[in-house]
């Protein structure tokens, strides 16, 4: 061997240690130092790469919002949307909202002073409060009976409003803890941040009844015309209220039965126009209170229709003639005046309940009462 | 295998971590801006579990929350100002919140549209349940003061969850440790050129 070649060999042989030693021959005596063989250390390695990926991935898909893991495993979803067969109150909601009219309703009936005015405009709105103030200011003067139908143990819940929309009602019914006659009661929100007041109570005409309407849970619609009724609500009342003119005008009548209300009312005006007809000329005008007409549907199709008439009864005291109002206990106490020598008019209002069949019939008053409210005269 | 296995590991260890044996997740921010503070049911209705929103205020004065129907507190607060959350993030625990309008409020706390109401003097909760949706949780002073500097936490408790996360945790393990096992063995069956090779060397022996 030349020296040549020995410098030649020695070179290559140093190549190929310092080769191992770099790559090689580090792994095989890492894999070595871990009893490990080399083929073992490489695939462990490649494992620990594979996890430290997946580990990347798993982080990534925790913690950005929206990915499928946190939604999946939490149950994350869109909201529901809104139902509009959906009751606009719970039971407990409006159980609660009857008690606290029908409690400050009773306070307000039951006291005077501002404290009670303040407790009457809790309870009652509209034409409810109008008729509380005057049951109120003629409590000396009207029968016993008539001053409250309120005094109930429970109120049984006959309906609230579905969806939630407004105005929003409840129809309720107490019966009197002394035998007297059922009392329909409808309390009204006419918008979401206004609550709940009572706008009519109604003793009930035997022997009436009232069918059921849809179940609590699902709420019942209003109606808002006449679609699928023997009539329309607003034309039943204005009807309704055109036939108990007196004196009387051919109208057109009303899809009703024939009612004890009606005919009680036309019976008195026709006596107080006979009593006073030397003295004076009597006239009688109902009038539909528009925004006091809610009809209810009911489940098997009809609806129960609410509503205000306004009475006037005019006098018109004849020339020369003077009229003694001493017998009209009612009338001196609103205005105080005790002998009438050229006009006066006392105020009435009518709360009606009807009940309106489906399609074709003929509609029955359910409830109804009465409640002077003012009176003039000169 | 081995991937996936790795990936339910991590995942389900990491939510096990962050909602605890309770199954406890909570989210909360503070409104600076003056106004109420309303959690839209896109927020409150999203899991169906009860959430219990608590309010604190730091001045230590009057606090009113109630829950509603969505469009009842929309029409209540049209024309005032409020804060709405508007984003979500878990599991950092932070809530968005979005200002929006101007006028003053108005006194909430007498109208009826309120499923749920609870009140306090510095701090109220009201634990809302599901399936009443979608609804809104209003949060205010309780007249028609503003708000402001208060801080709204929002609460899901649901064991469940934290089992959940514990079994996928559990099978992430056990897929994991399966294939990687798999992987490790696949080392220890010759090819088959290795046993020719192995054969040739005893023969030449």
């Amino acid at each position: 061997m030349t020296r040549r070649e020995v410098i030649t060999r020695g070179a290559a042989a140093l190549r190929a240690r310092c080769g191992d030693l770099v790559r090689t021959d580090v792994i095989t005596q890492g894999a070595s130092a871990l009893r490990l063989r080399r083929d073992d250390l490489t695939r462990v390695v490649r494992v620990l790469v594979g996890c430290v990926v997946c580990l990347v991935c798993a982080a990534v898909i925790v913690s950005v919002p929206g990915w499928a893991a946190t939604h999946a495993l939490l149950g994350i979803h869109q909201a529901p949307t809104a139902s509009t067969t959906s009751p606009a109150l719970s039971v407990d909601q409006a159980k609660k909202i009857l008690a606290r009219a029908f409690t400050a309703a009773y306070l307000g009936e039951s006291s005077t002073g501002p404290a009670a005015q303040a407790q009457l405009r809790t309870a009652y709105t509209n034409e409810g409060l109008r008729g509380a103030n005057g049951r109120v200011r003629l409590a000396s003067v009207q029968p016993a009976a008539a001053t409250s139908p309120l005094l109930a143990p429970d109120p049984k819940l006959l309906a609230v409003s579905r969806g939630f929309g407004f105005p929003r009602f409840i129809v309720a019914q107490t019966v009197p803890s002394d035998g007297g006659l059922p009392v329909l009661h409808l309390l009204v929100s006419p918008d979401v941040a206004t609550p709940y007041r009572i706008t009519m109570s109604v003793e009930m005409v035997p022997p009436a009844t009232v069918e059921p309407f849809d179940p609590l849970s699902k709420g019942s619609p209003l109606v808002t015309d006449g679609t699928g009724l023997a009539v329309a609500p607003a034309t039943l009342l204005s009807r309704y209220a055109a036939q108990m003119v007196f004196p009387a005008k051919a109208v057109l009548k009303a899809p009703l039965d024939a009612d004890s209300f009606s005919g009680q009312v036309r019976a008195g005006a026709a006596g107080v126009a006979a009593a006073v007809a030397s003295q004076a000329t009597f006239t009688q005008v109902h009038t539909v209170v528009p925004s006091s007409v809610y009809g209810v549907r009911q489940a098997g199709g009809g609806a129960l229709v609410f509503g205000v008439l306004v009475r006037t009864d005019s006098f018109a005291v004849k020339a020369d003639q003077n009229v003694s109002t001493v017998g009209n206990k009612a009338f001196v106490l609103l205005t105080g005046k005790k002998l009438i020598t050229k006009a006066a008019s006392i105020t009435t209002l009518e709360f009606v309940t009807f009940a309106v069949p489906r399609s074709t019939g003929q509609a029955t008053l359910v409830a109804a009462r009465e409640q002077i409210v003012a009176g003039s005269g000169s | 295998m081995a991937a996936v296995g790795i990936v339910l590991l991590v995942v389900g260890a990491w939510m096990v971590f962050m909602l605890g044996p309770s199954g406890e997740a909570q989210l909360s921010a503070t409104s600076k801006a003056p106004g109420a503070v309303v959690v839209p049911a896109g927020v409150l209705n999203a899991v169906d579990v009860p959430v219990r929103v608590t309010a604190t205020r730091r001045d230590g004065g009057a606090v009113f929350l109630a829950a509603a129907a969505g469009s009842d507190v929309a029409a209540m607060l049209s024309t005032s100002a409020v804060s709405t959350v508007s984003g979500v993030h878990f599991p950092a625990g932070r809530l968005d919140l979005h200002a929006s309008g101007a006028g003053a409020l108005p006194d909430i706390s007498n109208a009826d549209v309120w499923r749920l109401t609870a009140s306090g003097r510095g701090a109220a909760a009201l634990l809302v349940d599901q399936g009443k949706g979608p609804e809104q949780v209003v949060v205010t002073s309780g007249d028609v003061s503003a708000l402001s500097d208060a801080t709204v936490t929002l609460t899901w408790d649901n064991r469940a969850w934290f089992f959940e996360a514990l079994a996928m945790a559990t099978l992430g393990a056990v897929l994991a440790a399966f294939a990687l096992n798999d992987v490790w063995q696949g080392r220890a069956v010759p090819a088959p050129g290795d046993v020719a090779q192995v054969q040739t060397a005893e023969a030449s022996l």
